[in-house]
């Protein structure tokens, strides 16, 4: 049992961890009225960890929810702020969101459980009967705390109309971006493998969906900021190679040499950002957890932490759709297929290959426009320390920076085995790119 | 061009034939009506006990109720004839219930049972005639407070009671948040009195146990503790093989000593030795892809390690999704056990299917399996030619010959409805031998000992196991196919290592067999 007392003694970037706790031991029953902020930080640390356990839940499907998450947070508390803009107009279909009415008054944390109430049921309404439980009894715990906190039953009730209002819009809008129907857990009923030495191969005999590659069309998706999947295009990967002389044959011997003599501080960097699906918050879930805890550690003003929630859920999820589109046109063998073929036959990397093509590395593309979205933000260098992965066994890891950060996620991919360094640092520059539509969005009046 | 179709790999599988049997579903006529009932705690369980408890050598029924109340059904059918049971009251209606399994645990003679429930787990007492009673008080059993999922036992040298090992699951307080809260497993060891068990040592960590099985994995004398976890709700968790030695503290096998790090929903565990092996390959049920983990080397002069291969792909063992219907989602897999449904010799996997709740991106009309195990220990799905491809949420199950007739018959536990049961009515099933073992002493059941079977240049061999599956097992009568054989050459290797001489016994008998006796016919 976590009690309100061990919460209240943590000093840094406790809060966050303890509402964690709190959901995890069950003993989420609000006593008295919930402010925005505990409303945020709920709803949100439950979608990580519904990230984790609905098994659609891939890295770009996880990045497209906490973009939605984000914008309707922002969306619910820019309706009601004098400090924010409206992002609509500004993302790719995003019309005008339903006006609160004139004169009236909300309860904030009202409107935002109920925004954010409906668009989690909406993307989560494949999760499974455990998840469809803690999203109820969320519900159930704001709306019984929220008749204690001294809002009329009329602002209540206006309150929750329009955050359902605003949650309705949003699900609309999502609706028609490509990304909301996941079938067969992301892999094509059928596919056909590109010819050649050089193309994507399965790496994984064991599972039978993965056969062929996750998510081939994500690239077309519509993105949220950035006009379309194509706007950051990466050059080439090295031609492939299997001259050893060659820049590409040269490349995978730096992964396959690595990997062999990998240090215990590589491979904490590994695991630390290994952030794989089922058993992680993903990468894009990864950043979001850090933001929760500087919002927790920095005491940032609710306009603050939506703003910074919303520009960095879109970054994310244009960058996993930019990568996504690179990936498929280059279709590149893994480091595993290669270095099997003709380095070494037993050759095991130290985290396992996911199931689709190398180039560019899809954390390195996110946590670029990341990192760059955030730096904009709180600036750079801003240390910080992230307990993300805690519970998983992992050391919390101390950062300069978000860029610092990036560069570690990235590196961490050459360290798992999973990427050649070209993906990595071009894929960062990706991120950087598509990190810049963000940073352009209006969000301050 | 290279074109992957997803669907239809049995396909790949198909082109040898097999003796395909065929099971007849007489759930109406059987008597048994029993459902496993309610909501988000019985979304696993559903366990299925089958053994005799009036001596009478018909296997009877102990199903899991869930929320409604267990049941304990008497098997009235008769020799070859219908199946047919009646419900009766035995002491054993507890509500709560998510699975049973049946041992002599006081080594009286008569069949005990297991009761796990979302709750305290209660040991109940055979008193003959199928009649039950509380045995937690007299037998020193803390039977906590858990949501109890798995089960084994085992006897370690010496002891006259046996070690009970009791999974647990995610902690019911946590319903709002139950991700990575995990409760503990645990280890009931016989008390120093002699009279029932310790104080329980905890199997820390636990990682959310949905099968546990005792298993003599390197034929060392000392089985070990297989858990298979449910990777939905815990976190940094993994597969478990502990090390269970007596006078010592359990310990994990580790990454060192060979054991590899696997995660999976993992939801049951079945045991089978393929023809001619010498140790047991262990086949994980799970949601879309399962596992048939095979030793990978052993060599005479070195012990083995416990590194697996998983095999099911190369071998057929497919059940990742429907192979009948429309329903194309990835499977969710439940009960799993080898029996030998058409007597050929070999045995063969039945895996119970069923959508955990309501999951959309799961099929929702997901057939049970039945994978015929070909010559060359391949497999070949059957299930709907051979008759038990029903589409409920099925959970537990058991296979065993329920009207002695020598062909393996089913029961089928379901999630909020009827339990189903079919008879084997294949006319072309090969010859069969049937053996009880009676052990003396206090493992009555001689659980630990070894089956063997000689037919011409093939053996095969058994581990008398408790445990395993999901929720629930079987115990009796250990059958086993003689394909055309009219005998067979028989021994058996005792729990305290004593190896019996080969014997020949005729095929269609039903046989006890106890230390220093020959074969007694039980059934005419």
């Amino acid at each position: 049992m976590v009690s309100s007392r061990f919460c209240a003694l943590k000093i840094t970037l406790g809060k966050f961890f303890c509402v964690l706790a709190l959901l995890t031991m069950g003993s989420v029953v609000p006593a008295a009225a919930a402010s925005a902020e505990d409303v945020l930080h709920k709803w949100l640390s439950l979608s990580l960890s519904l990230i984790r356990h609905t098994p659609t839940y891939t890295p770009p499907v996880a990045s497209r929810a906490l973009a939605y998450l984000g914008v309707t947070a922002y969306e619910s508390v820019a309706s009601g702020s004098p400090k924010l803009r409206s992002l609509s107009g500004q993302l790719n279909g995003l019309n005008a969101l339903p006006a609160r009415e004139a004169g009236r008054n909300y309860d904030e944390a009202v409107v935002l459980d109920a925004a954010l109430a409906g668009v989690m049921r909406d993307l989560f309404g494949n999760t499974g009967p455990s998840g469809q439980q803690a999203i109820s009894r969320l519900e159930d715990d704001f709306k019984k705390a929220a008749v204690t906190g001294g809002s009329s039953s009329e602002t209540l009730t206006r309150s929750e109309a329009y955050g359902r209002a605003v949650a309705k819009h949003i699900s609309d809008w999502a609706e028609g971006d490509g990304g909301g129907t996941i079938e067969n857990m992301g892999f094509p009923w059928t596919y056909e493998l590109t010819k050649g030495p050089e193309h994507w191969v399965p790496t994984n005999p064991l599972a039978r969906q993965q056969q062929v590659p996750l998510l081939p069309k994500w690239g077309e998706n519509r993105p949220f900021a950035m006009p379309a999947g194509t706007s950051c295009p990466l050059p080439p990967p090295h031609p492939y190679s299997e001259d050893p002389s060659s820049a590409f044959y040269k490349e995978a011997y730096e992964t396959y040499q690595t990997a062999k003599t990998l240090t215990p501080e590589q491979k904490t960097i590994a695991f630390f950002w290994a952030d794989d699906a089922m058993a992680s918050p993903t990468p894009a879930g990864h950043w979001v957890s850090i933001v929760l805890q500087i919002a927790e550690h920095d005491h940032l003003s609710l306009e603050k932490q939506v703003d910074a929630l919303a520009r960095l859920g879109i970054a994310m999820a244009d960058a996993f759709i930019g990568c996504w589109h690179e990936k498929y046109r280059y279709d590149l063998i893994r480091p595993l297929t290669y270095i099997r073929r003709l380095i070494s036959p037993d050759w095991q990397p130290f985290i396992l290959t996911p199931p689709f093509p190398e180039y560019p590395s899809g954390h390195s593309t996110q946590s670029g426009a990341a990192a760059t979205v955030l730096a904009a933000i709180f600036g750079d260098p801003y240390p910080f320390s992230d307990r993300t992965r805690e519970r998983d066994g992992a050391v919390p890891r101390s950062f300069n920076g978000f860029i610092d950060a990036a560069k570690e996620a990235g590196i961490s991919r050459l360290y798992g085995g999973i990427h050649f360094r070209a993906a990595i640092e071009r894929g960062y520059e990706q991120g950087k790119c598509i990190g810049g539509y963000a940073i352009a969005l209006k969000t301050w009046l | 061009m290279i074109v992957f179709l997803v669907a239809g790999t049995t396909l790949l599988y198909a082109a040898e034939p097999v003796s395909v049997p065929l099971f007849q579903e007489e759930t109406a006529q059987s008597g048994v009506t029993s459902v496993y009932a309610g909501d988000w705690q019985y979304m696993v369980g559903g366990g299925a006990a089958a053994f005799d408890c009036n001596g009478d050598n018909f296997p009877d029924l102990a199903l899991a109720g869930g929320e409604d109340k267990a049941s304990l059904y008497i098997n009235n059918s008769k020799r070859g004839g219908s199946l047919r049971f009646d419900r009766v009251e035995s002491g054993i209606e507890l509500t709560g219930v998510t699975g049973v399994y049946p041992l002599d645990i006081d080594g009286d003679g008569t069949m005990d049972l297991i009761v796990l429930r979302v709750g305290e787990a209660v040991l109940m007492r055979g008193l003959g005639e199928c009649r039950f009673e509380r045995a937690n008080e007299a037998w020193h059993f803390d039977g906590g407070d858990a949501w109890w999922t798995s089960f084994s036992a085992t006897w370690e040298q010496g002891a006259r009671w046996p070690t009970l090992a009791l999974g647990a699951y995610i902690d019911p307080k946590s319903a709002d948040n139950p991700w990575g809260s995990c409760t503990e497993n645990r280890l009931f060891r016989p008390n120093e009195q002699g009279n029932g068990f310790a104080t329980p040592l905890p199997l820390k960590p636990s990682y959310c146990a949905l099968s546990m099985l005792f298993t003599d994995w390197n034929r060392s004398g000392t089985p070990s503790l297989r858990i298979s976890n449910d990777r939905e709700y815990y976190e940094g968790g993994q597969e478990q093989l502990w090390r269970v030695v007596p006078g010592e503290t359990p310990r994990l096998y580790t990454d060192a000593e060979g054991w590899k790090f696997l995660k999976i929903w993992g939801m049951g565990i079945a045991s089978i030795v393929f023809p001619n092996d010498t140790y047991p390959s262990y086949f994980l049920t799970s949601m879309s892809d399962n596992k048939l983990q095979v030793l990978k080397s052993s060599t005479a002069d070195a012990a083995p390690t416990p590194v697996y291969k998983d095999v099911a792909y190369d071998r057929g063992a497919v059940a990742y999704r429907p192979y009948t219907g429309t329903d194309l989602k990835p499977s969710t897999a439940w009960h799993a056990q080898f029996e030998d449904v058409n007597n050929d010799g070999l045995f063969d996997l039945f895996i119970a299917k069923g959508n955990v709740d309501r999951m959309p991106d799961f099929a929702a009309q997901d057939p049970n399996n039945l994978l015929l195990q070909r010559p060359d220990a391949t497999f070949q799905e059957v299930g709907d030619v051979a008759g038990i491809a029903s589409f409920g949420a099925a959970r537990g199950a058991a296979l065993a010959d329920f009207n002695l007739d020598g062909k393996i018959d089913l029961v089928v536990v379901n999630r909020r409805a009827s339990a189903k049961l079919w008879r084997n009515v294949t006319a072309e099933a090969g010859h069969f031998i049937a053996l009880r073992l009676q052990n003396d002493g206090p493992n009555r059941d001689a659980i630990g000992a070894w089956i063997e079977v000689k037919r011409g240049d093939q053996m095969i061999r058994r581990e008398i196991l408790s445990g395993g599956g999901h929720a629930g097992g079987v115990n009796g009568f250990w059958h086993f196919g003689l394909d055309n054989a009219k005998s067979a050459d028989i021994r058996v290797i005792w729990p305290d290592g004593t190896t019996a001489p080969w014997q020949t016994v005729a095929a269609d008998q039903f046989y006890r067999l106890r230390p220093d006796q020959r074969p007694f016919p039980l059934v005419p």
